[in-house]
């Protein structure tokens, strides 16, 4: 049965991107996008449907991905991209250009937003780094752990005061980029998103042993040849920037990092992180393209926000993980 | 000057915030032989094993293997000359037997490639040696203390050194098991030539089974030498602040103590 999940898994996550462009306000069917009769339907299924689904899923992807780095990482299996300030440090980057007023674009690919947004996630990640080092010794997972928590608080009050001193359109603005949301209007975002995906898939793949040997302890995972604070290092930098690459395109989008990592655990029935890591990829993709079709179906013709139907869901699912309570 | 000793310790000294863990300890090793570690709870021999295994690198003083400083060698060359059994008591490990076991195979493994046939037949031969071979499958988590012990040292088996570091490998273990593990231990060190750094602050233990012992004190060298020459309960007692009694089994040289009151 176990032995059967990774395949099974893949083949649902193709099932789910090739079945999703076809769902939404209007419905398509199979032949008459087949057909190409109708431009009106190429046009919404190659400019908007396709693309959102393919971030979906590559947003969904990195997200889990990202997560079960972590799980590992902090031996934590709380610990996840969005709790450790590199989301809030990219909402201040994000909140800080829509209160500053000014706008720009880079190459006109890139949004500003976008471009502010990812800054805002790489000081962050720096200032979470240079406070988890300060302390004589070294860099130890706890101490790293705490100054993320600590640094996503900060930035999170600032955020608010931002907010608090913003306008009605600013603030509303602020407000729905926070809660994150599939939007592409044709390949561009697909184009940023998709390489970073694909670093964080094979440092997770390629890093499997000793995401094994992380689980175990720092003491064990040294002593089979692992050079810890190394490895922690270069994992810390790469997540970061990979989930500062994709919420500077997405926005914040919450519990897939934590959530997919478990469900993967209970399905493939193994802690080794290379199937886990072929098996998050699958998941958090489908989860998340599955959701975001929920967003649009929902409220149609209004969409919800899928930050926050991830939030609505993860968080029963996270009740739920703490009070079956067994490990 | 180095000697010509396998391992060679000097001047050993370590300071962690502010307090002193180990003060100016010095000794050697010859290849083969089983060292027993010993001193009272917090004498510093948990730390003085973690600077020679290169766990702890903040330490003053050399730590030479053959000759070589153990603090310049990269981390992975340490891992195939010295595995551990740590002290993990009721921590968390969620793999198999097998799958740990295979863990333990990472110094040995190119970065991208995964498992070899070779390294499946030093596992299989691993957990024969330590007994767990019928065990394999069953989740570390889910066993008893003894058998989750045995299959710990499989696993450093499995890694193929010549040297095997064990930190209190008998602590929580009930009467059986502890033979079981030390006679696992003993077996290694005769028939595979291991050198053997253990640690405990059973002293029949490493009376019986070390060949010499390394006692440690308030994070000084208490004494050190032969394991048949350290019965003696004036010693005994100095080093432990406690009284002891021996006794001497039939036909044995080496008697058994047992603690009988304070030191007043």
């Amino acid at each position: 049965m176990k032995r059967l999940a990774l395949p099974a898994l893949a083949l649902f996550s193709m099932a789910v991107i090739i079945a999703a462009p076809f769902i939404g306000m209007q419905q398509i069917s199979f032949a008459e996008f087949l057909s190409g009769s109708d431009m009106n339907i190429a046009r919404i299924m190659w400019d908007l449907r396709i693309p959102r689904v393919l971030l979906g899923w590559i947003t969904g992807a990195t997200l889990a991905l990202c997560g079960l780095i972590f799980q590992a990482l902090f031996r934590n299996p709380l610990a996840s991209p969005d709790m450790l300030g590199v989301s809030t440090g990219a909402a201040f980057g994000a909140v800080l250009y829509i209160r500053t007023g000014i706008v720009f674009s880079f190459l006109g690919l890139i949004s500003g937003l976008s471009l502010a947004a990812f800054a805002g996630a790489l000081a962050a990640t720096f200032a979470i780094y240079a406070a988890g080092n300060l302390r004589r010794g070294g860099m130890s997972e706890a101490t790293l752990l705490l100054a993320g928590v600590a640094m996503s608080f900060l930035f999170g009050s600032l955020n608010m005061i931002i907010q608090f001193t913003g306008g009605y359109v600013d603030t509303f603005r602020m407000m729905r980029w926070s809660m994150g949301g599939i939007q592409a209007v044709g390949f561009a975002p697909i184009i940023a998103t998709l390489p970073a995906l694909a670093v964080i898939f094979a440092v997770a793949f390629v890093a499997a042993p000793e995401l094994n040997l992380f689980v175990c302890g720092e003491d064990i995972a040294a002593s089979r040849g692992v050079s810890v604070a190394k490895l922690r290092r270069f994992l810390f930098f790469s997540v970061s920037i990979v989930i500062g690459i994709n919420v500077a395109t997405c926005g914040p989008i919450g519990f897939v990092g934590l959530l997919g990592p478990h469900i993967c655990r209970k399905m493939v029935g193994t802690t080794d992180h290379r199937k886990l890591a072929v098996a998050s990829l699958f998941f958090g993709g489908a989860f998340l393209v599955m959701c975001d079709t929920a967003a649009r179906m929902l409220w149609a013709p209004a969409e919800v926000p899928v930050g926050v139907l991830t939030y609505c869901i993860g968080s029963i699912f996270f009740l739920w993980l703490l009070v079956r309570g067994k490990r | 000057m180095s000697s010509d000793m396998f391992l060679d310790i000097e001047n050993l000294s370590l300071e962690l915030g502010g307090v002193r863990i180990l003060e100016n300890i010095s000794f050697s090793l010859d290849r083969g032989k089983y060292l027993g570690i010993i001193g009272p709870n917090g004498a510093g021999k948990s730390s003085l094993l973690k600077c020679l295994g290169r766990l702890q690198k903040n330490y003053s003083g050399r730590v030479l293997l053959e000759g070589n400083s153990i603090s310049s060698m990269p981390e992975r060359a340490v891992a195939r000359r010295i595995a551990w059994v740590h002290q993990t008591g009721s921590d968390s490990l969620p793999f198999t037997v097998r799958e740990f076991a295979l863990m333990s195979r990472y110094p040995w493994q190119k970065a991208i490639g995964g498992e070899t046939l070779e390294d499946m037949e030093i596992i299989d031969r691993s957990l024969e040696t330590a007994g767990v071979a019928d065990i394999g499958d069953r989740q570390l988590n889910s066993l008893s203390g003894g058998e989750r012990q045995k299959a710990l040292i499989a696993a450093a088996l499995a890694q193929s050194t010549d040297i095997l570091f064990l930190d209190e490998p008998t602590s929580f273990l009930d009467y059986r098991h502890q033979v079981e593990t030390l006679e696992l231990v003993e077996r290694v060190n005769r028939e595979q030539g291991i050198t053997i750094l253990l640690v405990t602050h059973d002293i029949n233990l490493a009376l019986h089974g070390a060949d010499e012992i390394l006692a440690i004190k308030r994070g000084r060298t208490a004494w050190k030498g032969k394991s048949e020459d350290l019965h003696h309960k004036e010693l005994l007692s100095e080093i432990f602040d406690t009284e002891f009694e021996s006794f001497v089994s039939n036909g044995q040289k080496i008697p058994y103590v047992a603690p009988r009151g304070l030191v007043r």
